[in-house]
């Protein structure tokens, strides 16, 4: 079983009558040569790993740098006061990408997914879901495979590296990802996952990578809960029966080419964007100053 | 790619470059002088120079070389770690002309006296290419059971590598040769799909022309 495209997998799922996720893991059985125990508990433990950093967050951490630490702190703190705007879902699950990043930032074991820069959005949204409805551990673990074939499309056709294509291969990868997990988890069906996935990807396209000082902080962590959200609303979106007007395959081949025309100055390098604002010349200054 | 290179691995952060590769570099590199380190020099290059500091790169270079892998949550505190195992650890800047922004050249002496000298560079997503042993241009990931042969650049030697393979049934991935200059010291690298018995490398080992023998298991680490 093999996919080169977000079609490619719809049409396997119809071909076989396989869910989705069924496909994924089908997929990875044949192509690394492991029996669906090894593939699914591999999966599994990921998601397991997700759970203990979640649980590992210190908001007494700061990164070496110094420019990040206890904002997860912060919004917990806030989201207990009842005053968050959003459900008490996407509540947490903002709390939970902050918490999830800072902890990245501060060299704590995480997840990558698909990136160590990136690696708060899914947690935070599939956490989050298992803490707030009752959803079982094999769906989450199914949400997942979903989210991983939603990214190895991604990173076929298109990157999933900002020195490739920006933060929109890494963060909106990501968002893309969780969305179609979450439609899953809500249960929709194939074609609203994907349509979640391609809604999520097109709200990023074109964001810069220019992180402050070369590191994976700012804007990194915060936009981690813009990720979040925007997996979210892409989700509920889909779930409205609202189609995304390009093709998901269609808007993972923009991405690429945006990549591609993007300049090199907001791919990672620090050259450009926020890396090079007066504020960011501050921020590093401070650091070496110390 | 993989989907457990989408969701995944677990790792240490902040960066799959700058920290899991950077540990995997100084992993490997163990592996490759065959025993725990006592004295480490690390010279960084490029970013991993510029950035290195606040992305852990350095902790993560000696973690790496104390056997830790890039999931092991001891790597922040491993440069303490090195100094209590009595370690020496020593950081400088590389002079290297054009390599990859992620690299670093590590020369290092093992306990029993084993020395070896090495350019690492993190290519991205937490891989890895190992791109100088002791001089000698290579090329390889780390990824594959490895073999490295050095030798007296004379006829023979790679017929010699091959058919003790071939008698062990263990097929070749990718094969690269490389010397100083003619009738010098030339290595081989070889990749492979299957592990390769301790009575081969022993054979190797024996024989005439061959100086060093390096095997890189990475079936261990995982």
């Amino acid at each position: 079983m093999v996919y080169h495209s977000i079609l490619d997998i719809l049409k396997l799922c119809k071909d076989t009558n396989l869910s989705f996720w069924e496909v994924i893991l089908q997929a990875d059985m044949e192509s690394r040569k492991v029996t669906r125990e090894e593939s699914y508990h591999t999966m599994e433990s990921m998601y397991t790993a997700m759970r203990q950093a979640d649980q590992n967050y210190d908001k007494n951490l700061r990164s070496s740098s110094g420019m990040s630490g206890g904002d997860g702190e912060k919004m917990r703190a806030f989201n207990e006061s009842g005053k968050n705007l959003c459900s008490d879902f996407t509540a947490l699950a903002m709390e939970k990408a902050l918490k999830m990043a800072e902890s990245n930032a501060c060299m704590r074991r995480i997840v990558a997914a698909p990136t160590a820069g990136s690696c708060g959005v899914i947690p935070a949204v599939f956490l989050s879901y298992e803490d707030m409805f009752e959803s079982t551990r094999d769906e989450i673990v199914h949400a997942l495979f979903i989210a991983a074939g939603i990214g190895a499309v991604i990173a076929e056709n298109a990157s999933i590296a900002g020195a490739f294509g920006g933060c929109q291969a890494e963060i909106g990868s990501a968002s893309a990802m969780a969305a179609a997990g979450l439609v899953y988890l809500q249960g929709g069906d194939e074609n609203q996952m994907v349509q979640a996935a391609s809604l999520a990807l097109k709200n990023m396209l074109g964001l810069a990578c220019d992180p402050v000082g070369g590191l994976v902080e700012v804007p990194c962590i915060k936009r981690n809960v813009a990720g979040t959200v925007n997996a979210i609303s892409s989700a509920q979106l889909a779930m409205a029966g609202i189609q995304s007007a390009i093709s998901p395959d269609d808007v993972i081949d923009s991405m690429y080419r945006i990549g591609n025309i993007m300049p090199y100055a907001l791919k990672e390098t620090s050259e450009g964007g926020l890396a090079t604002s007066e504020s960011a010349r501050k921020l590093c200054q401070k650091k070496t100053g110390e | 790619m993989a989907i457990f290179d989408i969701i995944g691995p677990v790792m240490v952060g902040p960066s799959s470059s700058h920290t899991a590769g950077a540990c995997r570099i100084g992993y490997i590199a163990r592996k490759l002088l065959g025993e725990d380190p006592k004295e480490i020099r690390a010279n960084l290059y490029g970013s991993f120079l510029t950035t290195g500091t606040g992305h852990g790169t350095d902790r993560a270079i000696v973690a790496g070389l104390l056997g830790m892998k890039p999931d092991d949550m001891r790597i922040p505190r491993s440069i303490e770690i090195a100094k209590e195992r009595g370690v020496k650890v020593l950081f400088g800047e590389a002079k290297l002309k054009e390599a990859h922004p992620n690299s670093v050249q590590l020369t290092l002496t093992g306990n029993s006296g084993n020395t070896m000298e090495l350019i690492g560079q993190s290519i991205g997503g937490g891989r890895i290419n190992i791109a100088e042993i002791d001089g000698i241009a290579t090329n390889f990931s780390g990824e594959y059971p490895t073999l490295i042969v050095n030798n007296e650049d004379k006829p023979g030697l790679v017929a010699q590598v091959a058919s003790m393979l071939s008698n062990q049934g263990v097929n070749v991935a990718t094969m690269q040769l490389y010397r100083n200059q003619r009738d010098g010291m030339a290595v081989m690298v070889l990749e492979c799909d299957q592990q390769i018995p301790r009575s081969g490398i022993e054979k190797l080992r024996a024989s005439e022309g061959v100086t060093k023998v390096t095997y890189l298991n990475p079936e261990d680490e995982k």
